[in-house]
């Protein structure tokens, strides 16, 4: 695999108290007290333009939950403008942190390799950890921030997976030759959840299914991602050569605590899209019914997992799964980046699910997460649709390690890591050095006084009066962006900086 | 698990990239000896700590946990 990937979380956010807190309020609060002392508002949101389709128009409207309409009059009593309310900071690591609508939001440095990526969205979370810690001191309560994507209630929200790839692949191509690996990819990359639920809240308590998100999907593929969602999300905002490349923003996915499952699930996804665009994916892999397909896979209690294809025939996630990964065998080189590993995990993923899932206890978080609540349930004797449970399915994504229950499991050596400590603890402060990242992050480090405004794919100085903004449009290329970062790297000035990169 | 603050970061020299873990040994894949299924074989998490973790977590914590729909 060789593009660039990210990942943007968006958290849940509570306090411990009885009274239901404003998520809005808090999230606002809990961004700020991240900002450093010369903190500026300096994301330009110009350019963003969540209604354009990549099939080629602008949609009319974005759909909303039903809900929101009560929190209307809530909302208007922020007194913050709407740069304030997004409170967003660009941090020096490369990093975009802000409040989404109602939620803090982490969105990593563009990577290039797969493990970096995993290092910076594990930095994500001791960024916001630190940022609830400091938060729990000032109100003297104690703020918890989950990395999930449910309330149980019918309220979902994303962890999305972005992958930059070519412009010039047939949107219909596309869509059929990932939807399928989408819709089964959850058997290793689910998250796990306790209940059925609906956007209009809670079905079946007491039935545990394999993926978090499988019950909000509606549509294949469309625009929307609050309302309505698609399994395959068709936002054009590549912030990149829109000419070349197009920025698939994946929203099927769930919210992983577990390393391993988060590299497996984005490695895998990356080597699908390289076959995508080599063209090898056949026809006869297209699901039928796939919002339906989804669903069926994630609450199979079975772990059979078998669904219906549009040929007609009636085939397994495992099967299914296994011929991507035998193209992937067979047609991608295994020494590019880290193809190998994921190729040797994949398949060792397979076969393990294929004669007993819960072997992958150290590895798979809907497996650890069932393993722990069936350990529990046998325990203390109480049934599978007890609060309690479900409050306990909830505590296995708290992401502070004295209370979570990933946690818990991680600090005793029972989960398999792809990543260490020192590695992340690098990645809060520093950004990938080989993507765009770097040149953002270190900008922000370097130059921050002089510093106008922030995208993903320009940084813009203000030199001497003049506004001078470097597009970072081309460093999507590693040789370009390597050139870019040295550059930047032994520039003293914005001066030197902007002459040496013979920018006007 | 300490964090740095920004405040006083330390200048971290920088490093290479991340590399690739090594290749993890496989589960154990010894043959069973009977019919029916069988308890997994691996090694499974200390349940002491676990167990007393779980029981400290509010039961009504899911009922209060309300969210706004995000993306």
């Amino acid at each position: 695999m060789n593009r660039l990937i990210g990942i943007e979380t968006e958290y849940g956010i509570t306090l411990n108290t009885e009274k239901e807190c404003d998520p809005v309020r808090e999230s606002i609060e809990l961004i700020k007290s991240y900002r450093r002392e010369d903190f500026r508002p300096m994301w330009d949101y110009k350019g963003e333009d969540p209604f354009r389709d990549e099939r080629g128009f602008r949609a009319d409207t974005l759909h909303e939950h039903p809900d929101e309409a009560d929190y209307q009059s809530m909302d208007q009593q922020h007194p913050e403008s709407f740069v304030e309310i997004k409170s967003d900071l660009i941090l020096t690591n490369g990093a975009r942190l802000y409040n989404d609508h109602a939620h803090p939001e982490y969105s990593t440095a563009e990577c290039q390799n797969l493990f970096d990526l995993i290092a910076h969205d594990k930095a994500g979370e001791r960024i916001l950890q630190q940022c609830a810690d400091r938060r729990s001191q000032k109100l003297n309560k104690d703020v918890i921030l989950y990395k999930n994507n449910t309330d149980y209630k019918g309220h979902s929200y994303g962890c999305h997976d972005n992958y930059l790839m070519r412009r010039d692949i047939p949107f219909d191509y596309l869509k059929e030759s990932l939807i399928p690996f989408l819709v089964t990819r959850q058997i290793f990359a689910g998250a796990g959840k306790l209940g059925i639920e609906s956007e209009k809240g809670m079905i079946s308590p007491g039935s545990y299914q394999i993926s978090q998100r499988a019950d909000f999907f509606q549509v294949e593929a469309s625009v929307d991602t609050m309302h309505k969602r698609p399994i395959f999300n068709t936002r054009d905002e590549p912030h990149a050569d829109p000419q070349k490349y197009r920025r698939l923003h994946g929203i099927a996915g769930d919210a992983n605590m577990s390393e391993y499952s988060t590299a497996l699930k984005v490695g895998s996804t990356a080597l699908v899209i390289d076959l995508i665009e080599l063209r090898l994916i056949p026809d006869n892999f297209a699901v039928i019914e796939p919002t339906e397909a989804i669903k069926e896979i994630s609450r199979d209690q079975t772990c059979r997992w078998q669904f219906r294809l549009k040929d007609g025939k009636t085939t397994t996630a495992i099967d299914l799964q296994r011929q991507y990964l035998e193209l992937a065998k067979q047609h991608l080189d295994p020494n590019n980046g880290e193809t190998d590993w994921i190729l040797a995990e994949w398949e060792a993923i397979l076969n393990q699910l294929e004669q007993e899932p819960m072997e992958l206890v150290d590895r798979i978080d809907w497996v650890a997460k069932k393993w722990l609540l069936t350990t529990f349930v046998e325990e203390e004797g109480i049934k599978w649709d007890d609060p309690w449970l479900q409050s306990l399915a909830l505590q296995y994504h708290d992401i502070d390690p004295e209370n979570g229950l990933y946690y818990a499991l991680e600090m005793q050596g029972s989960m398999r890591r792809v990543v260490t400590d020192d590695q992340i603890n690098h990645a809060i402060h520093n950004p990938p050095k080989d993507t765009r990242a770097y040149f953002r992050g270190k900008s922000i480090d370097k130059f921050t006084n002089q510093m106008e405004s922030v995208q993903w794919d320009h940084v813009t100085f203000n030199l001497n009066g003049k506004v001078v903004s470097v597009n970072m449009n081309k460093l999507a290329d590693p040789e370009i962006a390597e050139k870019y970062n040295r550059v930047l790297d032994q520039a003293q000035t914005v001066e030197e900086l902007i002459n040496k990169l013979d920018i006007e | 698990m300490p964090v740095e603050d920004t405040s006083t970061k330390r200048h971290i020299h920088l490093r290479d990239r991340v590399q690739k873990p090594a290749k993890p040994i496989g589960p154990d894949d010894s043959s069973d000896d009977g019919d029916g299924p069988k308890r997994p074989k691996v090694d499974k998490p200390e349940t002491e700590e676990l167990l007393r973790r779980m029981r400290r977590v509010d039961k009504d914590q899911s009922r209060r946990y309300r969210q706004r729909t995000g993306e």
